[in-house]
């Protein structure tokens, strides 16, 4: 596309040069990063100094600006690059950014809004009030269509092996919205509980939340959510599925990879049978993850979740040869096997009777055979969080002694932390870099252990040092029962014809389908990652059911995006937009009062005891956002008209321009940089930015009331110059605007409030220009108080009232104080810089006060250091509304006539 | 009972009409009166999404008329005919009822009241419109062509801009030569550029454009017409005199500002040493070293600000700020410590408006030594003349806590400020309507800064108000977009509510043509016809005329009268 202008911003300066130069008859593209046009006039409340309506002048102009017939408008983009091409045109590079939200079907009807469950601060309120992740940023909005604020993934959810949308059930959570939490994990897997119970949480290590009181416990909500969804619901609620397709698939294996590949599957209308070798299903969920950890009544409860779908599970039935699978009628057969076996020692003495499999120790355990260990010593080997489950259930079995022996140091144990911990606190005891040498015993049966110390020597290949035994430390101890724990390995040898297999053991496959060497066979889990966590198990078969589905659809598979996560978010920006940060520990340490609120698994409790809802409730409350948007999926199923479009993604646009105009504003002045006033710490001091949303046709609460408190307030001042005229604030300009707003409230609030005092101190009052001295006069005349003063400096009463301390010139000049409830900083412009590096090859010259420098404002208003680009309004220098919209004239003469130039030229 | 299809909707405006007029009331009240289909409220009717749901609305209802209940019609009339436009009705099947400035703005004390008075102008909005007829724009083919009055720098741009887009220019001066008050200034604020050159600059362009033809000596003297197709008639003096028509679609003035000229003895004004700002200029731009006075080195002076300026009491008094005056002494300030650095400076001010970045000069002013003194402006300060002859200026200084000062000067600078043009011959032949200021008034400062109430006539610079020179030729180049805007499209629309005679009853007796005060009523000895591109629709004929042949098109006397039933029916 071609244009003759490119209009970059659409504040009242932006949208005059448009449409004057629209009427004219040229192409104008305006390009907008907000979602409306409008910039900040339609902020205001009314405009001096004839008390318009804000709404009033915009809203005309806004419609007028996307109506028109010569002006294309982008909204919510951004110019990412211009640059001048052979022909004297620029070229455009404009970045769309995604809405996700389809722009042409939404309605503006604000249900997403509504369903939203995350709340940030309201930019277009100046964060006195919050706004959704999914808003129309405000009610004269044009166009009216709804965006979704999405900063990337949240880095909970985007470290999910199995892409669970964490943020998004714990901001469920957060609203009360417990059902729709658990629907939306059940969107990933039927195994809620039992991820709630026992999933190592990786999410829980990338919690922003971490680096501060402690991670957000988003397993326990997890857990919270599962257990009171099934205490409601003993059976599982019908699940919609699609219609029969008529296809039948086999899973071979009922762990959390079988479990919710089949869960996926059924959902999608297959015919899906799990068989299952042992005589229960669940897999490693049910033979190797002590009860305590994780309750058979809700891995029960999830395997229901699956089974409800009318998927059958034979137990009892080991698949010995997949082949045949295709016989009995399945089309697809997914392989999730896991690793059943122990892998061994290679030390003399592990076949005697006395010497077992962790495994094969777990599984007998959990299998209700009766093992007692009362009085017996029981030595582990190995580290890993088998091991420690292992030693742990060896312990609460009564063992005398449970000794654990591991061959690297503590640091180098790939068990979780607080598993060690936990099973420390339980009295197994540690004996780092040790290990068997030889298992004695007599007549089959064992009775000691042969231990050697060892020491760290030369790397290994992994970079760790490789422990090397101490010569002559063998030493002897006795042992009734050892649990070798040194993995796990699988056992799929010779499943079927032309199934391939990694040296290890483990199922060969094509990482991105998971598809094997036989074509309809696919294979996820532990059987191909070898030994792992049960999210990554889910996953697989997660994953698994996608290529599956399309197998049999017979779609292809290669190149297909499964995962389409936005990338993490940043979380330095995340914290870095946390303005007022509340201290919220973790439920499990502290809470606010100091009493102990239960602990993570504490240690020697049964189980893990489960949170309260008010527990829950606070937990999620400590989600600090971090990719905004939680992809709970509220909006999704809210929406009328189905325009919700997660899968949108950011998108450039190049087009052709003859000449720019930047009319890209300016920002206000951060009060917080002037320290002596208080703004930011002192809850009623505001800048004269939220006394225009108080008193705005559209404000944030019904009437003006102070933030700190919401009473009413009756002793109101301004302080003017806050942050112009003032090098302490590297800022010697006047703003120009600052008075006469200031002037404006002062009227508006005598209107208001009625028997309010106003009082504004000041230096000048610069109402210079037309209209704007007389508009001063009668706020005199109505009662506002000025006083010649600047203020050095604000302090705060127990009520919240503000002392403010002054040289009072019109009265001796003494240093006096004195006391306002609310005071409004009358902040001013500063040049917004941010669009200035989108000129490619030529340099946007600015003057000394990083303002777009115009070359030659005598005679050429609007002309800057590049040829064909111009400059509308404050973005050049502080102007007020007038002034802005007549130099935005002006500029779109100076662009049409030069683009009239360039065509005589060519 | 109507037959009409008319949709109403009312607005609550934020909460400018709702705070105050039940805004529901008014809905239920207008819902079943004759040929109302749809009865709505909305938050903002002005908003996107709203004019969306009236188009919607009119197209799926088949609506055959528009009324909205909320602002001035002064605003938004353009607003929602151009959404009927957009769905398909005639615009001229719209009405706009006001029942902010009209009901809930006028009474605030008085909510039922309010609501009730809302009421009974929706349903006469109603009314109307149940008798509305479909009426098409009256079409005038533009000439590309602008008559710009003035050629100081603000005409002089605007003629420049005009002819870069193409546009012919007559640009007519009254003096000798182009160049108004900027053309007699040496350095100007605040990038130090000559006047003079400036001028001379801007001259050399309207002379490289073929497209601009320009007159000195010359006046506008006649005008008649209407936008986009105005016939004016230029008298130009000199050497060859004569009168030329021309044909412009468009007129620009930019006929500039009078210095403020203080009256005889004000603030001592006509004692020797007493000069006013302009005169200071001068003798600034006429000294080259050290600052003289008639011949005598000035070492004190003193600086009085807001002279006819930002005045209270008096008749007539100029009450408004003049923007320029402020940074122009301080200007002038910096200019003495260059040429003569141990003059003494004191500025006796009342608010220092240095605006923006002119502050910088007053920092740098400050920097150099200058001195600064408030006053108040109930408490100006004197100028006496001593026993010596000598200046004195007498002042209580609030930033000295009230201290009186007595400052011997040398020369007492009045910094006097802008008055408007003496041009009423002028604001007489265009009809310019003129603000409490006396300047020039345009239509609205943010919506139509440029434009007056005469359409296609527009004003820049410091006519319209005190600017200082690069503010004048911005506002210039804002009208240059302003008129280029109309002109290129090459054809205005006018309003077609204008009066129509009824041939049937009319009787020829012509009182209807003293009346117009627009010359716009023809008579032959056929008919009387209205030129419908002089009538502006005031309907002083319609009234006038004994047999009721003239009626106004979108005001019949048939609309009128149910309008007045429907204010009078019972709530």
């Amino acid at each position: 596309m071609s244009y003759d202008i490119l209009v970059v911003g659409s504040g009242i300066g932006g949208m005059e040069s448009a449409i004057k130069l629209g009427d004219m008859g040229y192409k104008v593209l305006v390009v907008e990063k907000d979602s409306s046009v409008g910039g900040k006039m339609i902020l205001l409340s009314k405009v001096f100094p004839t008390l318009d309506c804000a709404s009033c002048i915009s809203t005309p102009k806004m419609a007028a600006t996307v109506n028109h017939p010569n002006i294309d408008v982008m909204t919510y983009s951004e110019v990412e690059q211009v640059q001048r091409v052979q022909n004297g045109q620029f070229k455009v590079r404009v970045r769309r950014k995604p809405t996700f939200i389809n722009q042409s079907a939404c309605t503006g009807c604000r249900q997403c809004e509504e369903v939203c469950n995350v709340a940030v601060p309201d930019q277009f309120n100046f964060d006195l009030v919050a706004r959704r992740a999914a808003y129309i940023p405000f009610p004269q909005a044009v166009p009216k269509k709804a965006v979704i604020e999405k900063r990337g993934s949240s880095p909970c959810s985007f470290t999910c092996p199995a892409g669970i949308k964490a943020h998004g059930y714990v901001a469920l959570a957060r609203s009360g919205k417990f059902d729709e939490a658990f629907n939306l994990v059940l969107d990933s897997t039927p195994l809620v509980g039992s991820l709630g119970r026992a999933c190592y949480a990786p999410c829980e290590g990338q919690c922003t939340r971490g680096g501060l009181e402690g991670p957000v416990e988003i397993r326990r909500l997890k857990s919270y959510i599962a257990e009171r969804h099934y205490n409601a619901h003993p059976q599982p609620v019908t699940l919609t599925t699609a219609e029969p397709k008529g296809r039948q698939v086999a899973v071979v294996g009922s762990g959390p990879a079988g479990l919710t590949c089949a869960f996926q599957l059924a959902r999608q209308g297959y015919g899906v049978k799990i068989f299952e070798a042992a005589s229960r299903p669940g897999g490693m969920l049910g033979l190797a993850i002590p009860a305590y950890r994780l309750p058979r009544e809700v891995l029960d409860r999830d395997i229901q979740n699956v089974t409800a779908l009318g998927v059958k599970i034979a137990t009892n039935t080991r698949v010995n040869n997949i082949d045949s699978l295709q016989e009995q009628g399945f089309d697809a057969v997914f392989l999730a096997t896991g690793t059943p076996g122990n892998a061994r020692l290679g030390v003399a003495g592990e076949n005697l009777n006395g010497v077992i499999g962790a495994l094969e120790f777990l599984r007998r355990v959990n299998l209700g055979e009766d093992v007692n260990l009362q009085g017996q010593k029981v030595v582990v080997i190995g580290g890993g969080n088998v091991a420690m489950d292992a030693a742990r259930v060896a312990a609460r079995l009564g063992a005398a002694q449970v000794a654990l022996h591991y061959r690297r140091s503590r640091e180098d144990m790939p068990a979780h932390g607080w598993e060690v911990e936990a099973a420390g606190v339980e009295g197994v005891e540690f004996h780092y870099f040790s290990a068997p040498v030889k298992f004695n015993g007599q007549d089959g049966q064992l009775n000691t252990v042969e231990l050697i110390r060892l020491e760290p020597g030369a790397p290994d290949a992994g970079g760790r040092p490789k422990p090397v035994p101490v010569q002559g430390s063998e030493h002897q101890v006795a042992a009734d029962l050892v649990i070798t724990a040194v993995g796990l390995v699988p056992q799929a040898a010779g499943l079927a014809d032309g199934l391939k297999l990694n040296p290890d053991g483990t199922v060969l496959v094509n990482t991105d389908t998971l598809q094997t060497a036989v074509p309809h066979v696919f294979a996820g889990g532990d059987v191909v990652t070898g030994p792992s966590m049960i999210v990554n198990a889910v996953a697989q078969g997660k994953k698994a059911a996608f290529y599956i589905d399309r197998y049999l659809r017979g779609e292809q598979l290669a190149g297909v995006n499964y995962d389409d996560r936005l990338p993490v978010v940043d979380q330095k920006e995340v914290m870095g937009r946390q303005q007022s940060y509340s201290n919220l520990p973790a439920v499990g340490t502290k809470n606010q009062n100091g009493t102990n609120m239960t602990g993570q698994t504490s240690a020697g409790s049964v189980t893990e005891p489960a949170l309260t809802e008010a527990e829950a409730r606070y937990s999620a409350g400590r989600c600090l956002d971090c990719g905004v948007c939680s992809e709970c999926s509220q909006c999704i199923t809210t929406c009328p008209a189905n325009a919700v479009d997660m899968a949108m993604r950011e998108r450039v646009e190049e087009v052709e321009a003859a000449a720019v105009i930047m009319s890209t504003g300016f920002k206000l002045f951060p009060a917080e940089l002037k320290t002596q006033y208080g703004y930011g710490t002192l809850k009623n001091v505001i800048t004269g930015m939220h006394m225009d949303r108080l008193l705005a046709p559209t404000r944030p609460y019904n009437s003006v009331l102070r933030p700190g408190d919401g009473k009413v307030p009756d002793n109101i001042a301004f302080v003017l110059c806050t942050g112009s005229r003032d090098c302490t604030v590297d800022n010697q300009l006047c703003s120009r605007v600052c008075c006469m707003y200031s002037v404006k409230h002062n009227q508006l609030i005598m209107g208001a409030l009625p028997l309010a005092d106003v009082t504004v101190y000041y230096m000048d009052i610069r109402a210079f220009s037309k209209g704007y001295d007389e508009f001063y006069q009668q706020a005199e005349a109505m009662g506002a108080n000025f006083v010649r003063g600047r203020i050095a400096g604000i302090d705060e009463n127990q009520d919240g009232n503000l002392v403010l301390q002054y040289e009072d010139i019109a009265n001796g000049g003494q240093t006096v104080t004195a006391e306002h409830d609310l005071v409004v900083l009358s902040v001013g412009m500063l040049p917004n810089t941010d669009a200035y590096g989108i000129f490619s090859g030529e340099s946007l010259q600015t003057d000394d006060f990083s303002f777009v420098k115009e070359m030659d404002e005598d005679i050429d208003p609007g002309r800057t250091s590049i040829d064909g680009v111009f400059v509308a309004g404050t973005a050049s220098g502080a102007r007020d509304i007038p002034d802005s919209i007549l130099h935005a004239g002006a500029a779109a003469a100076q662009a049409a006539a030069y683009v009239e130039r360039a065509r005589v030229k060519r | 009972m109507s037959d009409r299809r008319i949709g109403v909707y009312i607005c609550h405006c934020g909460g400018n009409i709702s705070d105050y007029v039940n805004v529901e009331t008014v809905r239920q009240a207008v819902a079943n009166e004759p040929g109302v289909v749809v009865a709505k409220t909305a938050m903002f009717s002005c908003s996107d999404a709203t004019q969306q749901e009236m188009i919607q609305d009119i197209r799926e209802q088949n609506l055959d008329g528009l009324v909205v209940a909320s602002c001035s019609p002064k605003l938004h009339l353009p607003t929602f005919r151009e959404v009927a436009r957009r769905a398909g009705l005639n615009p001229y099947r719209y009405t706009q009822v006001n029942i902010r400035e009209q009901c809930s703005w006028t009474h605030t004390n008085d909510h039922a009241g309010a609501t009730e008075k809302a009421v009974r102008l929706v349903r006469a909005g109603i009314a109307r419109t149940n008798l509305t007829d479909p009426l098409q724009p009256i079409v005038i083919d533009t000439v590309p062509a602008v008559l710009v009055v003035g050629a100081g720098i603000a005409g002089l741009r605007a003629a420049v801009g005009l002819a870069d887009l193409g546009l012919s220019v007559y640009l007519v001066e009254k003096s000798p030569a182009p160049g108004g008050r900027v053309g007699d200034f040496g350095a100007m604020y605040p990038h130090g550029k000559n006047g003079r050159q400036l001028i001379d600059r801007l001259v050399g362009e309207v002379r490289k454009r073929e497209l601009v033809t320009l007159f000195t000596n010359a006046e506008m003297v006649a005008k008649s017409g209407t936008i986009g197709s105005f016939n004016v008639k230029i008298r130009v003096g000199g050497k060859a005199p004569g009168e030329i028509n021309v044909d412009v679609g468009a007129i620009v003035v930019a006929t500039g500002f009078d210095n403020y000229q203080p009256a005889a003895d004000e603030y001592g004004y006509g004692m020797d040493g007493v000069i006013t700002l302009p005169e200071f200029k001068k003798l600034l731009d006429d000294n080259a070293g050290e600052l003289e006075y008639n011949s005598r080195q000035v070492k004190n002076i003193v600086y009085i600000y807001c002279v006819g300026s930002r005045q209270q009491d008096g008749e007539n008094p100029n009450k408004y700020c003049s923007r320029y005056c402020c940074n122009a002494a301080v200007h002038a300030s910096l200019q003495v410590s260059e040429k003569s650095p141990r003059a003494h400076q004191f500025h006796l001010y009342r608010d220092v408006r240095t605006y923006g970045k002119y502050e910088l000069m007053y920092n740098e002013a400050r920097e150099k030594g200058a001195v600064f003194c408030a006053f108040g402006g109930d408490e100006p300060p004197e100028v006496v003349s001593g026993p010596d002859g000598k200046l004195k200026v007498t002042v209580r200084d609030l930033l000295t806590y009230g201290e009186e000062l007595a400052i011997p000067a040398d020369l007492v600078v009045l910094v006097t400020g802008m008055v408007p043009a003496a041009n009423s011959w002028l604001t007489e032949l265009l009809k310019l309507p003129l603000g409490q200021d006396r300047f020039f008034n345009e239509i609205h400062p943010k919506l139509r800064p440029v434009e007056t109430m005469v359409d296609g006539v527009f004003i820049c610079g410091t006519c319209q108000g005190p600017k200082n020179s690069a503010e004048s030729v911005a506002s210039a180049l804002a009208a240059v977009s302003q008129g280029a805007s109309i002109l290129k499209k090459g054809y205005v629309e006018l309003e077609p509510l204008i009066a129509a005679v009824d041939p049937q009853a009319c009787d020829l007796c012509g009182d209807c043509l003293e009346t117009c005060p627009y010359s716009a009523i023809e008579q032959d000895t056929a008919a009387i016809r209205i030129n419908s591109a002089q009538c502006k629709g005031c309907g002083g004929c319609a009234p006038v005329c004994p047999k009721g042949a003239i009626n106004l098109k979108g005001y019949t006397d048939g609309q009128v009268k149910s309008m007045i039933d429907a204010l009078l029916k019972e709530i």
